[in-house]
């Protein structure tokens, strides 16, 4: 080999990275801001139509594409082009694309900071004027889900599905515990786990390998012990402090659920691990999203002695709790339209398409998630634990967004590394609140 | 005149190699050095000139040096196992090993350099499950229980873990490699050894060693370069955690540019990456260019 190749091949070796790296980098130019596109229905559909989602799971897709198939079907002059991608493949796809001015035209997002970057950035479409609270198409969906793709009173994105995260439990376990009723405060919920690990159960199945299912807790127990201004305010990237006290009484709670409910080494289980134990009885809760609920039953797997016992309920509230105790962990997913698209009237009819009862209905039969289109679950197309929770979902007083989409990327990092430190006993919650608070100075700082 | 048509039809026959270089490779470093100077985000309006700020935060950042001890563990692990002992494995399967155990050898260890990484990841992270894993099992089979870990789950065990499978996936593929070199190094070099009264140590030392010295130099830098390279493994089985003590500079790089919009401070950790392979292998080429043995 001569000395060039062998050169060039270390090279190409060492590059790959830097290929990688350098692969989004912006124009010369930025991003302009364009002026808002036009979104009355357009009176000829022609053209295509790009739709990027983060469904690639087979379990997912079919949907997606049937219903991109039946838009097509209906409107002959119109092709759609739906590209999809798995979760974290999508968090670098849309930036890649983002940063190379070639945005789709309709792009999924998750509610909270995610989607405020694309709309602080000039990329997302107001939305207002055709889905706003007050609008035909926006009095049918559900006003939290709405409301989760708002900021500055302004509509940006359809919400697509509702998502909220519950206690499952083993109602058998929960009787040869000797508990009668689901607990109703976090003393009570503590007080719970003593009897189960007295009746031989892992109280919690808890898995946290990747630490987002540390996150959810956290981000109910933010809601439970930081008044709403307050959380909000910080929550914000340009105001952000986290000095109130009840972030570290949120980390203390947190600390004594995973030290006297938690399995032990929760850090090196994953979620499916950990969800395995519920599933064959041997843990007796489980925290986990409603969009998970159908695992929990015959036709998603579960044996019969479990599909048949089981229920659900929010994670409890400590007592004197100074947030608010109606919020509930989970966030509705969305898309949200281009602003700067020329086919930007042609999305809004495809997305009012998506969002037909019919294909909200259809949705719910068949992936077992929760519409944000009211009316969507049924007894035909649900059973009755996910009817539950959207009854329940109706009842939370607002949305309490994922802690790690709903704040600046920083903090969420920091939040991510430090409850994993928590779990181990590494990290104090004052050591965590400290990495929190630095990371939202820089936060603050990048904001301007 | 034939010499003008010779040196023109080399350059036809270079070209296309160099137009890819230079567009695939030497393009993104200078743009990916430049881009190391500006703080910018994928959702950023314009890129804003920082200077060297982007290095500053990298050298004040406890997890870069994490990272970059990670990388260099990971690095002097794989020499010693990808190179040292893959080297003596091979020796011994040539010298030792009969020849029909030979070839069935040399499959079973190449086998796991022909598993994906993320299949691999998935299958270690199941052997180092702690409730149901393998290793866990055998431990407390043979009494150790006190040895049982949360293996990808513990800030001391994590980064180990997964140095340990990707040792276990490319040992076997070094060892064919040096196979490969020293079927190539004249017998009658270990018979003339044997004959001056050189026994097996002595003859791997004397003879195979110096004589495989090429591809033991390809080897390290590969082996190098691959250790400040490692990504898949590491975003399949801890993602970096817990609290940040498994990342290593490419997962970092990735948290940075596509987590938290920060893709000046990841190209800036690119470019330390590229500087450090790149130094590397240069002072490989070097000294093994100097001390190269021709027969």
């Amino acid at each position: 080999m001569s000395p060039l190749t062998r050169t060039s091949t270390c090279l190409a070796a060492a590059l790959a990275t830097l290929t990688f790296a350098a692969c989004g980098a912006p124009s010369t130019g930025g991003a302009t801001a364009a002026k808002q596109a036009d979104l009355n229905t357009p009176t000829k559909k022609t053209g295509t139509l790009t739709v990027v989602t983060k469904f690639a799971d087979p379990k997912y897709a079919p949907y997606f594409v049937s219903v991109a198939k039946a838009y097509e079907a209906a409107n002959p002059g119109v092709k759609v082009d739906l590209q999809q991608v798995g979760d974290q493949p999508y968090k670098d796809k849309i930036r890649v694309l983002s940063a190379s001015k070639q945005l789709p035209d309709v792009y999924f997002s998750w509610a909270g900071d995610f989607a405020n970057k694309f709309v602080r950035a000039g990329l997302a479409a107001d939305l207002t004027s055709v889905i706003g609270p007050d609008t035909d198409w926006g009095k049918t969906f559900s006003p939290a889900a709405l409301k989760a793709f708002s900021t500055g009173g302004k509509s940006y994105g359809v919400p697509i599905d509702l998502d909220a995260k519950y206690l499952a439990y083993n109602k058998e376990a929960f009787a040869k515990a000797g508990i009668t009723a689901p607990p109703d405060s976090l003393q009570s919920l503590l007080d719970s786990c003593g009897k189960l690990k007295n009746a031989g159960y892992t109280p919690i199945a808890f898995g946290n390998q990747f630490g987002w299912p540390a996150i959810h807790y956290l981000t109910q127990l933010n809601a439970y012990s930081v008044p709403p201004e307050t959380l909000a305010k910080d929550y914000n990237p340009s105001t952000g402090a986290f000095t109130d006290p009840g972030y570290v009484q949120a980390l203390t709670d947190f600390q004594s659920i995973v030290k006297t409910c938690s399995n032990p080494s929760a850090n090196g289980l994953a979620h499916e691990a950990a969800q395995a134990n519920f599933l064959s009885g041997k843990a007796a809760m489980h925290y986990l999203e409603s969009v998970e609920f159908s695992v929990l039953t015959q036709k998603g797997g579960a044996s019969k002695q479990l599909a048949d016992h089981w229920g659900f309920f929010r994670l409890p509230a400590p007592s004197g709790a100074k947030g608010d105790t109606g919020a509930l962990t989970g966030a509705p997913d969305g898309f949200m339209v281009n602003r700067q698209s020329k086919q930007a009237a042609l999305a809004v009819d495809f997305l009012k398409f998506m969002t037909d009862k019919g294909n909200a209905q259809k949705m719910t039969a068949d992936l077992g998630w929760l519409s944000a289109v009211k009316g969507s679950a049924t007894a035909q197309n649900s059973f009755p634990q996910l009817s539950g929770a959207l009854a329940d979902i109706d009842k939370a007083s607002q949305f309490a967004i994922w802690l790690d989409t709903v704040t600046n990327a920083d903090v969420a990092g920091a939040y991510l590394s430090g409850v994993e430190g928590i779990i181990d006993g590494s990290q104090t919650p004052q050591d965590v609140m400290a990495s929190v608070q630095n990371a939202a100075k820089k936060a603050k700082k990048q904001a301007g | 005149m034939n010499r003008t048509l010779n040196r023109w039809r080399t350059w036809v026959w270079v070209l296309p190699a160099v137009i890819l270089l230079v567009v695939f490779v030497y393009y993104p470093i200078v743009e990916n050095i430049r881009l190391s100077f500006f703080s910018w985000s994928a959702f950023s309006a314009r890129p804003t000139f920082v200077g060297l700020d982007n290095y500053r935060t990298a050298a004040a950042d406890p997890v870069f040096w994490r990272s970059l001890l990670n990388n260099t563990l990971f690095a002097v692990t794989s020499l010693v196992f990808q190179v040292g002992f893959s080297l003596v494995l091979a020796a011994v399967l040539e010298e030792f090993v009969h020849q029909r155990l030979r070839g069935l050898l040399r499959t079973i260890y190449f086998i796991p350099a022909a598993i994906s990484i993320t299949v691999s990841g998935i299958l270690f992270s199941f052997i180092y499950n702690p409730q149901i894993g393998l290793l866990n099992s055998a431990l407390s089979a043979v009494g150790l229980d006190s040895w049982t870990h949360a293996w990808l789950g513990e800030q001391g065990t994590a980064m180990w873990s997964i140095i340990g499978m990707s040792q276990w996936q490319s040992f076997g593929y070094t060892a064919v490699l040096f196979v490969v070199a020293i079927q190539r190094v004249p017998r009658e070099f270990y018979e003339a050894a044997k004959v001056d009264g050189a026994g097996p140590v002595r003859s791997f030392f004397t003879v195979t060693v110096p004589l495989v010295r090429e591809m033991t130099t390809l080897i390290i830098i590969l082996t190098i370069s691959g250790a400040f390279l490692v990504f898949n493994e590491v975003m399949v089985m801890t993602a970096g955690g817990p609290s940040n003590t498994s990342q290593v500079l490419g997962t970092w790089l990735y948290r940075n540019a596509f987590m938290n919009d920060d893709m000046g401070y990841a190209a800036a950790i690119a470019t330390v990456i590229f500087v450090i392979t790149f130094a590397i292998a240069a002072v490989q080429l070097a000294v093994s260019r100097r001390r190269r043995i021709q027969w």
